[in-house]
C-alpha cells in the first residue's frame, strides 16, 4: 500500500513546484482572490449598519467578518478544480495515454489537488487565518479559537476539500462530451460560490430552500467547515455534520468511479 | 533589395534555478542575464537573389528574418527592405514581403483555403484583375485546386506549406522570406516546392531569402549563403566558393590484402610522400579491412596515394569522395563549436 | 476614408467568417451564454436574499441597487463583445509568438486582435444588464427625459471604452513581461466593486476604483446619474475625458509593446 501510494508523490510535488513557477500570478492571484472578500467584507458591514438589528441571519456583525475571511481561507484550499485539468487532458488527447499507465487517473488528479492545496494552505491560506485571528482578538475582542477547534476544523476541511474535489471529477466528465466546457465551468463556479455558502451563508436562505439544501452535498464543500470554525455547531450537531460529510466523500467516490467506467468504455469504443 | 547594416538583437530573460530549491529561490531572486543572439551582422542582397541563411539550431537565423520582417526591433544597427526600414515602416514593409514560417501557418485554421485568400486579397488590397492573375499562377506552380475548397486544418503538412506559399505570394511581394519552407516534406514535395520557388524568382525577380537544414534546398535554390554561427556572420559568398574552400580534401578508400603491414604505412605515409600530417591522414576498418586516406586535394592527387600504397601491399578495391556539401557544413559548425571551447 | 471603407468591409469579411465556424458548435455557444447568464443573476438573488433582512442599504432601495447592477453590466457586455481577443494577447500570443501574425500584415495591428473575434458569451451580460434596465424604467426611478436617453448612450460607449482602454494596457504589459494575463485578471475583476455604490467601501479603496481603475466611472457614477439622486450631468462629461485619456495611453503602451516585442523560440 505504502509503495503503490508512492507513485503519486511526484503529482503532489510536481504541482507545487508549477506553482510556485509563476511566482508573479501566483502573488497576483491571492490578491485577485481576495478581492472578492473585501467587497463582501464592505457589504456586509454596510448591511449590518442599515440594520435595526444586532444579529441577521444567525451571525452578529463580528462572527460575519470572521465569516467572511474563514470562507475565502477554506474555499481557496477546497475548492480546487480538477476539471479543468480533465478538460486540458481531453483536448490534448491525455486521458487516453493516462490509461495505459499503471496509475488510477482519478487518484493522481486528486494528488495533484492535494499539491495545490498545500501550496495554498502555506500561502497565503495560513497567513491570512492567522491576521484573522489576531485582528478577531485584539480589535473585535473576541475569544481565539481553541486548539480542539482548529483541529475539528481542519479534519472537516479535509473533507471538504475530498469531497469537492470528487464532485468536481464527475463534473469534470462532461469534458468528454463538449469541447467548451469554460461556460459551464463558469456556470459551476457560479452556482457554487452561492450554494456552498461561499456568497451568502446558508442560514439567510428561506427554511424551505435549507431543508433541500441539507440533502445536497455543496453545504458540505465550505459552510460547514466555516461553521465549526465559529462554534456554531457543539454536541451531537457537530458530529452529524462530520458524519454527512463522510457520507458524501462516500457518495461522490463510488459515484464518480461509476462514471469513470462508464466514460472510459466510451472512450475505448470511441479510440479517443 | 536588401541592406543590413551591422544588427545586433539582444534578449535578456530572468535566471532560472533548477529543482523545488530552485523554484522557491527564484521566488525572490530578480536576477536578469543578457544574450546577444544577432552579433553585428552585415550583408546587401540584391534584387532577384535567392540567398540561403543558414547555421545550426539557435544560430540566430530566425532571429535574424524577425528583424528584416519587422517582427523584432534591433538592439543596435539598422536594416532597410526595398528603401523601408521594417521596424519603423511596419505596414509599408509588410505590404512587400512575404513570409512562410514552416512550422506556424499565416492562414485561418478553420475556414477553408478560397476563404483565406479572400480574406487575404482584403489584407493587402490586391485589385479584382491581379488576384485572379496571380491566383492563376499560383494555381499552376502550386497545384492548389486539389485542396482549394478544404478547412486549412485538414490539409496534409506538404499541401498546407504549398498553401502557405501561395498565400505568401498572393499580393506579389518584393521580397520573399522562407523559414524551414521544406521541413518534415517528403522528396517529391520539396521537389515541387524548390520548382516553385524558382518559377516565381524567375518570373518575377522576387528576392527570396530562406534559412534551412535541408542542404539539398541550397544545392538546388541558392546562388548565394550566408552563414552565421553564434549570432555572427561566418561566411558570405557563393556554393562554388564554400566548397573551394572548406571542401578541399578527397577520401580515397582501398581494400588492401595484406592487414598486418598497415601499421607500418600508415607512419610513414606522409614521409613517403612528401607532405605533412594533418595533409594526409589515415584510417583503417578492421572489419572489412578498408584503408581510407584523407588529403588535401591541393597537395596530393589519387595516382600518387595509390601507387605509394600499391608499393607496400596489394589493393583490391578503390573508392574515391569529394567532401559533400553536408560534411562542409557540420565541418563548420564543429569547427566553431571547438573554438569555443578551447 | 478609402483605408476605413476597408477596414470595415475587412471587419465584416472576419467577423462572418468567424460567426460561420461558431455556429458550428451552437452548444458551446449556448453554454458560454448561460454562464456569464447564471454569474449576473446569481449576484441579483444575493441581493434578495440580503434585503430579506434590511429596508435599505445605507439609503439606496432594492430597485435602485438592482438598476446599478444591471447598468454596470451593459458596457461591461459591449467591450466583452468586440474586443475578447485582447485577453489572448496577455495570455498567449506574446509568449508563444503567435503574435507574429499580426506583425506582418499591411494592417493596424490592434483592429486584428479585435477582429479576428466577437465573444457571443457576452449576450449573457447584455441580456441580464438590458432585462434588469428596462425592468427599472417601469419602476418609477429612472429619468427618462430626451437628455438623459442620449447621455445614457454615450455613457455606455464612453464606459465601454475605459474597459477596452484598461484591458489592453493590461495586455500590452505581455510585451515586457511575457505573461500579462494575472495583471489583467487583477485589474478587470476590480470592476466587480463597481457594482455597489462606492461609498460604502474605505477611502483608500474608493480612490483607486474611481481614479486609478476608474470602474467607478463605468458603472456606479454614471448610474446614479440616471437615477433621480440629483447627481450632475458633470458625471458622464468627466466619464468621456476619462475614456479619451485611458484610451490614448493605453494604445501607446500597445504600440511601443509592439517594437518591443521579441516573438517566440529564443
Amino acid at each position: 500500500m505504502k509503495k503503490s501510494l508512492r507513485i503519486y508523490l511526484p503529482f503532489v510535488s510536481n504541482e507545487l513546484k508549477r506553482q510556485m513557477a509563476y511566482k508573479g500570478a501566483f502573488y497576483l492571484f491571492i490578491l485577485i482572490s481576495l478581492f472578492g472578500s473585501f467587497i463582501s467584507y464592505y457589504l456586509w458591514m454596510a448591511i449590518y449598519g442599515s440594520s435595526d438589528q444586532a444579529v441577521i441571519g444567525g451571525m452578529s456583525r463580528n462572527e460575519m467578518v470572521v465569516y467572511v475571511f474563514m470562507v475565502y481561507v477554506t474555499s481557496s484550499i477546497v475548492t480546487i478544480s480538477i476539471s479543468d485539468w480533465v478538460s486540458d487532458d481531453v483536448v490534448k488527447g491525455t486521458v487516453a495515454m493516462n490509461l495505459i499507465k499503471p496509475i488510477d487517473y482519478r487518484f493522481s488528479l486528486i494528488s495533484r489537488a492535494l499539491g495545490d492545496m498545500i501550496y495554498r494552505f502555506l500561502a497565503p491560506g495560513v497567513f491570512i487565518w492567522i491576521g484573522l485571528e489576531i485582528y478577531k482578538v485584539t480589535v473585535l475582542g473576541m475569544a481565539p479559537v481553541t486548539v480542539g477547534g482548529v483541529f475539528l476544523y481542519l479534519l472537516s476541511c479535509v473533507m471538504s476539500f475530498l469531497i469537492y474535489v470528487l464532485f468536481d471529477f464527475c463534473f469534470g466528465m462532461i469534458a468528454f462530451f463538449t469541447t467548451y466546457i469554460f461556460g459551464l465551468q463558469l456556470a459551476k463556479d457560479a452556482l457554487l460560490s452561492f450554494l456552498t455558502g461561499q456568497l451568502i451563508p446558508i442560514s439567510f436562505f428561506p427554511e424551505a430552500v435549507q431543508r433541500i439544501f441539507d440533502f445536497l452535498p455543496f453545504s458540505s464543500m465550505v459552510y460547514t467547515p466555516v461553521m465549526i470554525y465559529l462554534g456554531k455547531y457543539t454536541g451531537e450537531t457537530l458530529w452529524f455534520m462530520l458524519l454527512r460529510q463522510a457520507a458524501w466523500v462516500v457518495i461522490l467516490y463510488v459515484l464518480g468511479s461509476l462514471i469513470w467506467k462508464k466514460v472510459t468504455k466510451r472512450l475505448v469504443v470511441l479510440g479517443g | 533589395m536588401i541592406e543590413v547594416n551591422h544588427i545586433s538583437k539582444d534578449f535578456v530573460a530572468p535566471k532560472k534555478y533548477p529543482g523545488l530549491k530552485g523554484a522557491i529561490k527564484g521566488l525572490f531572486s530578480n536576477e536578469k542575464i543578457t544574450k546577444t543572439a544577432v552579433d553585428d551582422i552585415s550583408f546587401t542582397i540584391e534584387k532577384g537573389e535567392i540567398v540561403g541563411y543558414i547555421g545550426s539550431n539557435g544560430a540566430g537565423k530566425s532571429t535574424t528574418i524577425k528583424m528584416m520582417t519587422g517582427i523584432l526591433t534591433p538592439t543596435r544597427g539598422t536594416c532597410t527592405v526595398a528603401g523601408i526600414n521594417p521596424s519603423q515602416n511596419r505596414r509599408e514593409n509588410a505590404q512587400n514581403i512575404g513570409v512562410v514560417f514552416g512550422q506556424r501557418t499565416q492562414l485561418w485554421w478553420d475556414l477553408p483555403l478560397s476563404e483565406s485568400f479572400t480574406i487575404l486579397k482584403e489584407i493587402y488590397n490586391v485589385s479584382d484583375e491581379d488576384f485572379k492573375e496571380q491566383m492563376e499562377f499560383l494555381n499552376r506552380v502550386l497545384e492548389l485546386q486539389e485542396f482549394f475548397d478544404r478547412p486549412v486544418r485538414t490539409l496534409s503538412l506538404g499541401q498546407r506549406m504549398r498553401a502557405d506559399l501561395g498565400a505568401a505570394l498572393l499580393h506579389n511581394p518584393k521580397v520573399l522570406y522562407l523559414d524551414e519552407p521544406t521541413i518534415g516534406l517528403d522528396l517529391v514535395v520539396k521537389d515541387n516546392i524548390r520548382k516553385a520557388i524558382k518559377e516565381i524568382n524567375e518570373k518575377y525577380q522576387t528576392t527570396v531569402i530562406l534559412t534551412t537544414h535541408d542542404i539539398g534546398d541550397i544545392e538546388e535554390l541558392c546562388s548565394r549563403i550566408i552563414m552565421i554561427d553564434e549570432g555572427k556572420k561566418i561566411y558570405d559568398g557563393s556554393l562554388e566558393n564554400l566548397k573551394d574552400i572548406y571542401g578541399t580534401t578527397k577520401t580515397v578508400s582501398m581494400e588492401v590484402r595484406s592487414p598486418e603491414k598497415v601499421k607500418e604505412l600508415a607512419l610513414h605515409l606522409p614521409e613517403i610522400l612528401g607532405v605533412k600530417e594533418e595533409d594526409c591522414r589515415v584510417t583503417f576498418h578492421k572489419e572489412n579491412n578498408v584503408l581510407g586516406v584523407t588529403f588535401d586535394k591541393h597537395k596530393l592527387q589519387v595516382p600518387q596515394i595509390l601507387s605509394a600504397v600499391m608499393d607496400v601491399m596489394e589493393i583490391k578495391d578503390v573508392q574515391i569522395q569529394e567532401t559533400e556539401l553536408a560534411e562542409i557544413v557540420k565541418e563548420i559548425y564543429r569547427h566553431g563549436m571547438t573554438e569555443e571551447e578551447g | 476614408m478609402n483605408t476605413w471603407k476597408r477596414y470595415l468591409r475587412l471587419y465584416r469579411i472576419l467577423i462572418t467568417q468567424f460567426l460561420k465556424t461558431i455556429m458550428q458548435s451552437k452548444v458551446d455557444f449556448l453554454m458560454g451564454l448561460l454562464g456569464f447568464f447564471f454569474n449576473q443573476i446569481l449576484g441579483i438573488a444575493f441581493l434578495y436574499l440580503v434585503f430579506e433582512q434590511i429596508p435599505s442599504l445605507q439609503g439606496w432601495t432594492l430597485d435602485q441597487l438592482i438598476f446599478i447592477y444591471g447598468f454596470a453590466q451593459i458596457p461591461r457586455g459591449i467591450d466583452h463583445l468586440f474586443t475578447d481577443n485582447i485577453w489572448l494577447v496577455a495570455w498567449r500570443l506574446v509568449i508563444n509568438g503567435d503574435f507574429d501574425r499580426y506583425m506582418l500584415r499591411p494592417m493596424n495591428i490592434f483592429f486584428q486582435v479585435i477582429a479576428e473575434k466577437l465573444q457571443p458569451d457576452a449576450l449573457g451580460e447584455l441580456l441580464v444588464g438590458t432585462i434588469l434596465v428596462v425592468s427599472s424604467l417601469s419602476k418609477g426611478i429612472v429619468i427618462t427625459d430626451a437628455l438623459h436617453a442620449a447621455l445614457f448612450v454615450v455613457s455606455i460607449f464612453a464606459g465601454a471604452v475605459i474597459y477596452t482602454s484598461i484591458k489592453l494596457f493590461f495586455a500590452a504589459l505581455a510585451f515586457w513581461i511575457k505573461i500579462s494575463g494575472p495583471f489583467l485578471q487583477v485589474a478587470y475583476e476590480m470592476a466587480d466593486f463597481a457594482k455597489y455604490p462606492t461609498e460604502i467601501y474605505a477611502k483608500g479603496i474608493r480612490f483607486l476604483i474611481t481614479w486609478v481603475i476608474p470602474f467607478a466611472f463605468v458603472a456606479y457614477l454614471p448610474a446614479s446619474f440616471f437615477l433621480k439622486t440629483g447627481t450632475s450631468a458633470w458625471v458622464i462629461g468627466v466619464e468621456c475625458g476619462i475614456a479619451v485619456v485611458f484610451w490614448c495611453i493605453a494604445y501607446a503602451v500597445f504600440n511601443r509593446g509592439t517594437h518591443v516585442y521579441e516573438s517566440a523560440g529564443n
